[in-house]
Formats: structure tokens, C-alpha cells, sequence
């Protein structure tokens, strides 16, 4: 027995410990032993102590900000681990800080109302500490491996936010729904990566994107098709958009702000590299996908919205027509040499969105603890008892509907001028359908801003708005950035500038 | 031979997971997953996996499967859904087409290009085979060298896992949860 176990000790002598780099995984490290350090916070305080949880979770978001920016500013370049399986370049540390702001503006929102409903706090700072874990690890993952363990990782925790509210029936449905379809999604998924993994041997993205090239044999162009659609659930790209508008009803407001901003985000970010670094040599086949999956979800998004009149449900809507714009660019993104402006156009659009949209959570987080409705009726007169939140609701609200000079504005603007500049028919046809479907948006974002500035007060109870200070920190960010973002365009351009993607289209 | 245990295995693999979809009952239905989990099982001796092999009956075959039934006794077998009603009743025609349709191109797609999927890369190492622990070897190598981080985060994974399935079947105290059944 000796004698067996020496000889294990002896054949292992050849083994080599992978080198790691622990400052391009600090980000990652940091958010891990956050989630333990919630974790065990959240066992040994009494439930009056419970508060402290939410600030510890915002200085771990904002700790593993500090070396996302340390890295950002090392001159070391682009840094490969485990044998370019895991990267950290341009592109990915935009996206992380992307989430982990997006994360801490989401924690500004939650903490007032998981308190005022009574739910359980420190397993929710936990479970978004393990979400955004997934969205940064997604951000830097290059093989399938890691891409599949960073989205469950992103959306398991997910899921279960979504169902938050127990004793809720709207909220059980929010999250049985987003998890089938997750799960079913994730099959879909699966079922392409087998099938990329017969045809190249590796799991390794630049390694698959050498054999799927060249001629486009019908089981290549199906496993990228099954790929593509597991992603088109998570960014909600109609047809496979239905889980959507339930869930955001559904879920608690703050958890529906998270899942349209830091989730989507994760699913563009994950598209991006798979179809950048993993088929760069197949645009024959995911072109066309895309330009059907913007058209359509632009579209229905927008023609959906106009029917609504609950907010969330508005905005729901609003969220999956944002999707198809963010998807535009990708319809060309093969042509020639449009990639680039292509990733930087998707980029920039995900930082104006993402400002953009959590502050409009934000005002409906504020004027829903008042009104205690969702109605877009609701917001009638909200200007002659609250013009500060009006005000900003204005600001967000055309900023989604693109009007100069807020952020959203140069968002679309990169959009549009990436699909003409690529000067194929297709692209000029996906341009005028955009710029149909942002006449279509100002419906019903200029239906808010009629309720709030020119109608009365539904039911004359003008008392003030209390908006608690957490929530007005996180509105002062969102339109600070907001406004920035349109008035100093050069500022937003130049982090898409930054964003460039390490071994994209094999450069 | 080789063709013949694949043929075989594969007939369990299909023949148990139409079971699980197509089964009334709860406890057949998960009785059928155990003939699909050890189809593949099969499938992996047949590829030299041994070790893929045991593990997959002892964890999958026997271990989540059994808690599957727990589950499933817990909630009570009898309470079955009336799967007859269906608020759209275009629905389940269009799936069985959509299903069919897919599965026809999946097929189609596969047959027409057989030399895609052709086993280029090294796999199992056979020339260690002989080695009792050759399968152990190379999985640990691949699993703390190229995965060694995705194989370490799935760990914290369970641990949210666990942590959420508390807070989701937990009661708190004082509350009643409506009866959504």
C-alpha cells in the first residue's frame, strides 16, 4: 500500500501548478469573500444589527472597483490565465466596472425597500454579490467552460431575487418563469456548445473560432445558431422575449431594475465575445440572425409599450426595444472592418443605458413608496408636488427616447451611424426600421411626460414625495452621468474606444 | 460490438427521457431519468471513461435521483395537475411541430456533415490506459490546470445554491404563506 502510494508521489513530480495572476483576479476575489463575509455577518448579528449588511456589500462592490482600476491603469496590457481561457483586456475591465457600478446603484435602491417590506436582507446582499460575481467573471471568461459556469453563476442567484417577494403570487410566477425559460435557455445553450465542441476539439474560443470557418457546414451554422439563441434569452431579443414583462412586473422593483440593466448587460457581454472571438469567420450565419432578432425586438418592444399602463410593465417593453437598438450594430458587425465601430457602438450604449435606466427605477421606487400604484396614471401632476423627481423622470425619460444632448442620444447616434457607415443594403434597412421604431418609442415616453407635467393629480393627494437618502444618492449619480454622458460625448466614446476586445476576429 | 452497446445505450438513453416527459406520474417519470442516467454511464465505459462512469451512477443514478423522489414524496405524489387544461389550444399543436421541425434539422444538419464532427483531439490518453488510475489522472490534470478557476467558482456556486433554497422554502415567523395550490 506504501509502495503505491509512492509511486503516486513520484508520477507526480512532473505536475506544474498553473501561474496566477492574483491581480487580474482581484476583482473576482474580492466579491467571493464578500459573499462570505455577508454570509457570515448575516449568522452572528441580531436582526436589529441587520442594517450593516447593505453598506458592507456596497464597499465590497466598491473595493472590487479598486482593482478594476489599478488593472485599467497598468501598462501591462491584455493579461491571459490558464492558458487564454480567462482574459482580462480593455473590453472586459469596461464591463466589470460597468456591473460593479451598476451593482452598487442597485444596492442604493434595495436596501430602503427590502427593509420597508420586511424581506430577508442579508441573503438578497448575498445572492446580488454572487450575481455580479458571474457578470464580472463572464466579462473575462474565453472558453465554454467558464462562459457557462460564469451564467449560471449570474442567473441562478437571479431567479431566485426575482421570487423575493414570498408572499407574493406575481412575484412566485416572476420567478417560476424566468427560471424555466432560464433553464430551458441554458439547455439550448448547452446543446450548441456540445456541438461546437465535436467540430473544433477544444473548448477554448479562439481555438473553435479557427474551425468555424471557411465553408459553413449545416451543423456548424446549427450549433452557432443554438448558441446565439440561449444568449437572445437572457438579453430578452423577441421571440424569445416572453419571460420578460412577467418577470419585471413580478419581481420587486429594485430586482427588476438589476435584472434590466446589470443582466442584460451580462448576456450582451457574453454574446460579444462568443461571436467576436469564437465565429469571427461566420457572419454569414449570425448576421442574419441578428438582424432579424434587432428588427423584431425593437418592433414588438415598441409597439408592446404603447399599449401598456402599468410603469413596470412600460418599462419592461421599453427594456426588450432597448435590447433590439443595442443589437443593431451586430447585424453588421462582419462586414469589412465594421467590427470595431460595431463593439464600440454596442458599448457605449450599454454605459448610457445602464445609467439611464437604473435612475428611472429609481424615480419609480421613489414615487411608487408614495402613491403605493404602479399606473402610468399615477404619475399625473407629479411635477406640482414633486418637480425634482419630475424633472429627473423627464431627463431619463428622453434620454431613452434618444433627444439631444442626453446620454441616450449618443447611444443610438453610434448605432446608427455604425450600420450606415458598414454601406450594405441590409444595414441601410435595419437603419431606417431603428429610426422608425425611435419615432414609435416617443409615444409612450412623451406619455410619462405628459402625465407628469400637464395632467392633474388623480386623486388630489398632493403631500410631499419622502424619498430616502439612499435613493436620492442614486439619482443624483444616474442624471449626473446621464447629462455627462450626452454633453461630454467624447467621455462615453472614449471608454468604447477603450473597448477592445483581445483575440476579436483574430487580432 | 462497439456499435452494438451503443445502439443499446442510446435506446436507454431516448427511451428513459421520452419516460421522464411523457409519464403521468411523478415517481415514473423520475424512475425513467435513472434508465437515461445510466444509459450514459454506459456510454461512458464505452469511451473508456470508467471513472466518468462510476461517477455518474453513484452521483446521478443514485444520489439525485433519490432526491428526487424525496422531493416528490414530500409534495405528495397524488397531487397531480390537470394537464388537460390549456388556456391557448393552439399551443400544443405548434409545439409538436416546432418540435419536430427542430429535431428534423438537428438530424439533417448532423448527417449532412458527418466530417465536421470528426475526433481530432487526444481525449483519453489510451496509451496510460493501462494504469488503474489513468482516468483519475488526466480528469485532475485538466481540472486543476485550464478549469482549475471555473472548478473552484462552481464551489461557491453550491454554496448560494444551498443559501437560496433555504430562504426560497423557509417560513418566517408569524407568516403565512398563501396557498398558491
Amino acid at each position: 500500500m506504501f509502495a503505491a502510494l509512492f509511486s503516486v508521489f513520484v508520477t507526480a513530480a512532473d505536475w506544474v501548478s498553473p501561474s496566477i495572476d492574483y491581480h487580474a483576479l482581484a476583482p473576482e476575489i474580492i466579491l467571493a469573500g464578500g459573499v462570505v463575509v455577508v454570509l457570515l455577518l448575516d449568522l452572528f448579528t441580531s436582526e436589529n444589527n441587520k442594517w450593516m449588511l447593505g453598506p458592507v456589500t456596497s464597499f465590497t462592490l466598491l473595493g472590487s472597483f479598486i482593482p478594476i482600476l489599478t488593472l485599467a491603469l497598468s501598462d501591462s496590457g491584455t493579461r491571459s490565465l490558464f492558458d487564454g481561457r480567462y482574459v482580462v483586456d480593455n473590453f472586459s475591465l469596461t464591463m466589470k466596472g460597468l456591473f460593479v457600478l451598476a451593482g452598487y446603484l442597485v444596492v442604493l435602491l434595495s436596501s430602503d425597500y427590502l427593509r420597508e417590506g420586511d424581506f430577508y436582507e442579508g441573503e438578497y446582499w448575498i445572492l446580488m454579490l454572487s450575481s455580479l460575481l458571474g457578470m464580472v467573471m463572464m466579462a473575462s471568461s474565453r472558453d465554454l467552460v467558464s462562459i457557462f459556469v460564469s451564467l449560471e453563476f449570474l442567473s441562478i442567484p437571479a431567479y431566485m431575487m426575482a421570487a423575493w417577494r414570498k408572499r407574493d403570487l406575481r412575484s412566485n410566477e416572476a420567478g417560476v418563469k424566468y427560471f424555466l425559460l432560464g433553464v430551458f435557455a441554458s439547455a439550448l445553450m448547452l446543446y450548441g456548445m456540445s456541438l461546437l465542441y465535436g467540430i473544433s476539439n477544444s473548448t477554448l474560443l479562439t481555438d473553435i473560432g479557427k474551425y468555424v470557418s471557411g465553408e459553413m457546414s449545416a451543423v456548424r451554422a446549427v450549433a452557432i445558431l443554438f448558441v446565439v439563441v440561449g444568449f437572445a434569452f437572457k438579453i430578452s431579443a423577441v421571440p424569445f422575449h416572453t419571460w420578460a414583462p412577467d418577470t419585471y412586473e413580478g419581481a420587486p422593483t429594485p430586482v427588476t431594475a438589476f435584472l434590466s440593466v446589470a443582466s442584460k448587460a451580462a448576456g450582451f457581454v457574453a454574446l460579444l465575445t462568443v461571436v467576436y472571438v469564437g465565429f469571427p469567420n461566420a457572419s454569414e450565419v449570425w448576421q442574419p440572425v441578428f438582424w432579424i432578432f434587432a428588427a423584431l425586438t425593437m418592433t414588438v418592444g415598441n409597439v408592446m409599450a404603447l399599449r401598456q399602463t402599468n410603469i413596470v410593465r412600460m418599462l419592461a417593453y421599453s427594456s426588450i426595444s432597448q435590447g433590439g437598438f443595442i443589437l443593431m450594430p451586430l447585424a453588421i458587425a462582419g462586414e469589412g472592418d465594421s467590427a470595431g465601430a460595431a463593439l464600440r457602438a454596442v458599448v457605449t450604449y450599454l454605459l448610457v443605458y445602464a445609467a439611464t435606466n437604473l435612475g428611472v427605477f429609481a424615480v419609480v421606487i421613489a414615487v411608487s413608496h408614495k402613491t403605493r400604484s404602479g399606473a402610468i396614471s399615477s404619475y399625473g401632476g407629479l411635477f406640482s408636488y414633486a418637480p425634482g423627481l419630475a424633472i429627473v423622470m423627464t431627463i431619463f425619460m428622453a434620454s431613452l427616447a434618444g433627444i439631444p444632448p442626453l446620454g441616450g442620444w449618443i447611444g443610438k447616434f453610434g448605432s446608427f451611424q455604425a450600420l450606415v457607415s458598414a454601406g450594405t443594403t441590409w444595414g441601410y434597412a435595419l437603419a431606417v426600421i431603428g429610426a422608425v421604431n425611435t419615432v414609435i418609442a416617443f409615444g409612450y415616453y412623451g406619455n410619462v411626460m405628459r402625465e407628469m407635467w400637464m395632467r392633474p393629480v388623480p386623486d388630489g393627494d398632493t403631500t410631499h414625495v419622502v424619498v430616502p437618502s439612499a435613493i436620492t444618492v442614486a439619482l443624483g449619480l444616474t442624471t449626473f452621468a446621464t447629462l455627462l454622458m450626452g454633453i461630454l460625448p467624447g467621455l462615453v466614446l472614449h471608454f468604447g474606444d477603450l473597448a477592445n476586445l483581445a483575440g476579436a476576429f483574430g487580432g | 460490438m462497439g456499435l452494438f452497446v451503443f445502439v443499446c445505450a442510446a435506446a436507454m438513453v431516448l427511451v428513459g427521457a421520452v419516460g421522464v416527459v411523457t409519464r403521468n406520474n411523478p415517481v415514473h417519470a423520475a424512475l425513467s431519468l435513472v434508465l437515461t442516467l445510466f444509459g450514459i454511464a454506459v456510454l461512458f465505459v464505452a469511451n473508456n471513461a470508467h471513472f466518468l462512469a462510476a461517477v455518474q451512477v453513484i452521483v446521478y443514478a443514485g444520489a439525485i435521483v433519490v432526491l428526487f423522489l424525496f422531493v416528490i414524496m414530500l409534495l405528495g405524489v397524488d397531487q397531480a395537475e390537470d394537464l388537460s387544461l390549456e388556456p391557448l389550444t393552439v399551443q400544443r399543436p405548434l409545439a409538436l411541430v416546432v418540435s419536430i421541425g427542430v429535431t428534423g434539422v438537428i438530424i439533417a444538419a448532423v448527417l449532412k456533415s458527418q466530417d465536421a464532427l470528426f475526433a481530432r483531439g487526444t481525449g483519453i490518453d489510451s496509451a496510460t490506459l493501462q494504469d488503474a488510475d489513468a482516468n483519475i489522472r488526466q480528469l485532475s490534470r485538466s481540472i486543476f490546470t485550464d478549469y482549475v478557476f471555473a472548478f473552484e467558482v462552481t464551489s461557491v456556486l453550491l454554496l448560494i445554491a444551498v443559501v437560496g433554497t433555504v430562504v426560497m422554502s423557509r417560513r418566517q415567523h408569524g407568516q403565512h404563506v398563501e396557498e398558491s395550490v
